[in-house]
């Protein structure tokens, strides 16, 4: 019985923290909030003032330039397709929310993967908290996000940043950590200094590997703006689960061919930029 | 293949390196008093303290314009003695001066000051950066000390016109064969101008025709831009083609140091005569090794062919088939120095030392 009363009295701690969060840090949270709808905001304004057809024809012509022609023409097409299901304003907004989700999450986590790259101790300390993201099931950090944040775009984006953190602090660490011997002597040997060592050779090496850190986090990030529906997040998240809720399932499935567009959309356009160009091969 | 090792003797030490020791493992510190105080050996080290002796109180001088040559079979702590002379490695003990300078006393800045300036190296692996044109890896060392890029270009365009790559500059490194690749690596090395380039096996991974190419063109520039060189390799012939002098490494001990005709007329101990017994003497052994003086042969040295004392075992041979005697004067300005006899040249071919009488001169 002793144990349950200590878990009892955790829980409560826990409750009340966040409570006392709420109450004393309300000015702080409004903050944030503001700041994250802020962008937010911004990525939809900017995504929704051409018409969806220039939209299209935009992504298009990036697809073409970044990946193949075939692959703009199948970008504009599938956007146009989004469009006729209805769907255009949805997607958007969900486009807009990973968007700025991976803003910030790249914001936090590529500055934060060069250091656990060049600090092996912080890199230590990373993992285990690293680990700990990415088993607990994503739902979870809606909770806290909700009861600080409330019912809305912030909150998804909170979530979704958490989530889409790990995978860039990950492949970030192990690109500059990973620079071959030869190249750390020939460095040495030519008289850098610190700086040059991480500009100049670190870095570029680290870059394949810190793209598809971006690609895997811009992944995550979708998977968890679709979870976010739940708290209101807008856009084809929120429209998936109001139509499970009504079992509309014709609904559902055009949300998530959307999503499945979006989402083949930004890997591939992250995937090509990260190719090297001018018949550079590693 | 004249060597000029005539001023090597008075010109200025670029690098003295003194009693030098290197040995790695968590207890290196107390290895090295062990060895200091007590004489332990390496093996004695690497049972007590589980720390491995890589370079072993080796002492050697690098002049101005020379190039040693640092020879030795892989694990006989050739690459660690090279990382040394620039304190890639730090020694255990000992002294490393460069230009006159103790390197362990630099600090950081001025370390990258002399490493930038001074001295070049060149690796095994090439380590050609990939992202970057061949031009922009041959610009990469004055990239790095600040200098503007035209500046740096023009430095860099004229380092791989010397080795031969002018029309390569806008390739990547993986558009280029092994052979020009290191071509690059040396030009990269020369583009900074320093006095000494380290070259850390830089030919072993090629086929053995472009190899020869290489060492042949290496010496030359060296010797045509004046650099001073220390070349590390495996491989005795390689040393001997391209080495001024010539160290031989075994276990961490420099066991031997000379010229490539000391070394293979008298070889230190029964390991170097072993290495030297497969090297032929016909281009390595000169007159003034195997002539007696004009006063022990029996004729008179008139009428006889004549040669230099610097002219080797083939020439010679080929002086006495085309002629009808038996012998050939050995001439230094109008004086007949010694006499080669054809009983000399055949003790030369075989490098028999001990059958060889000492040089008269």
């Amino acid at each position: 019985m002793e144990m349950s009363a200590l878990i009892a009295g955790f829980d409560e701690t826990v409750d009340n923290a966040l409570f006392w969060l709420g109450d004393h840090a309300a000015f702080l949270f409004d903050f944030f909030r503001l700041v994250l709808e802020g962008l937010y905001d911004g990525a939809l304004w900017l995504l929704e003032l051409p018409p969806f057809y220039v939209v299209a024809l935009l992504a298009g012509l990036l697809g073409w330039r970044v990946v193949g022609r075939g692959f703009g023409l199948g970008v504009a097409l599938a956007l146009l397709a989004c469009a006729a299901m209805g769907l255009w304003l949805e997607t958007m907004s969900t486009l807009a929310l990973v968007v700025a989700a991976s803003i910030i999450a790249l914001a936090i986590s590529l500055p934060l993967g060069v250091l656990a790259g060049l600090m092996p101790r912080l890199d230590r300390a990373l993992v285990p908290v690293l680990d700990l993201i990415q088993t607990l099931p994503p739902y979870i950090y809606l909770l806290p996000a909700i009861a600080l944040l409330g019912y809305g775009p912030a909150t998804a984006l909170v979530a979704t940043v958490i989530v889409a953190m790990p995978p860039a602090i990950r492949l970030t660490a192990l690109g500059i950590r990973q620079t071959p011997r030869e190249f750390i002597e020939l460095g040495q040997a030519t008289g850098v200094t610190p700086l040059q060592m991480f500009w100049k050779i670190r870095l570029p090496f680290a870059v394949p590997s810190i793209m598809a850190g971006i690609n895997q986090s811009l992944m995550m990030a979708f998977g968890m703006v679709v979870i976010a529906g739940i708290v209101g997040s807008g856009g084809l998240g929120e429209t998936i689960y109001g139509a499970i809720r009504t079992l509309d399932i014709a609904t559902s499935i055009d949300a998530s061919i959307a999503i499945v567009i979006l989402t083949m959309m930004l890997d591939r356009l992250t995937q090509g930029a990260a190719r090297p160009r001018n018949g550079a091969r590693t | 293949m004249e060597k000029a090792n005539t001023d090597a003797d008075t010109a200025e030490v670029l690098i003295d390196c003194r009693s030098v020791w290197k040995v790695f493992g968590e207890r290196n510190a107390e290895a090295i008093r062990a060895i200091t105080e007590r004489g332990l050996t390496k093996k004695e080290i690497l049972q007590q303290y589980n720390c491995v002796v890589g370079v072993s109180d080796a002492t050697l001088q690098v002049r101005r314009g020379e190039i040693f040559c640092i020879m030795g079979l892989s694990g006989s702590g050739k690459s660690t003695l090279i990382r040394l002379l620039n304190r890639l490695i730090e020694p255990s003990l000992g002294q490393v001066m460069v230009k006159g300078q103790d390197i362990a006393t630099l600090d950081a800045a001025a370390l990258r000051r002399m490493r930038a300036r001074h001295i070049g190296m060149v690796f095994q692996s090439v380590a050609l950066l990939p992202q970057r044109t061949v031009l922009e890896n041959a610009a990469f060392g004055l990239e790095v000390q600040g200098v503007g890029k035209d500046e740096r270009n023009r430095a860099a365009q004229a380092a791989l016109a010397k080795v031969g790559l002018a029309d390569w500059t806008a390739r990547y490194p993986s558009e280029l064969s092994g052979g020009m690749q290191q071509r690059v690596g040396l030009a990269r090395a020369l583009t900074s101008d320093p006095e000494i380039i380290l070259m850390d096996e830089p030919f072993s991974a090629l086929d053995p025709l472009i190899r020869r190419q290489l060492q042949d063109e290496f010496r030359q520039l060296t010797k045509d831009l004046g650099k001073s060189a220390v070349f590390i390799t495996h491989d005795l012939d390689e040393a001997i083609r391209i080495g001024d002098r010539i160290a031989i490494m075994k276990d961490g001990v420099i066991i031997q140091t000379g010229t490539a005709e000391e070394i293979v007329m008298n070889p230190a101990d029964q390991y170097v005569a072993d290495f030297v017994a497969g090297i032929s003497r016909l281009h390595l052994v000169k007159a003034h090794s195997v002539m007696i003086p004009p006063g022990e042969w029996a004729g008179a040295p008139e009428g006889l062919p004549c040669c230099p004392p610097e002219a080797d075992i083939d020439t010679l041979i080929a002086t006495i088939a085309g002629s009808d005697r038996d012998a050939v004067a050995i001439v230094e300005g109008d004086a007949v120095v010694g006499i080669v006899t054809i009983r000399n040249l055949l003790s030369g071919v075989r490098g028999d030392a001990a059958a060889v009488p000492a040089a008269a001169a």
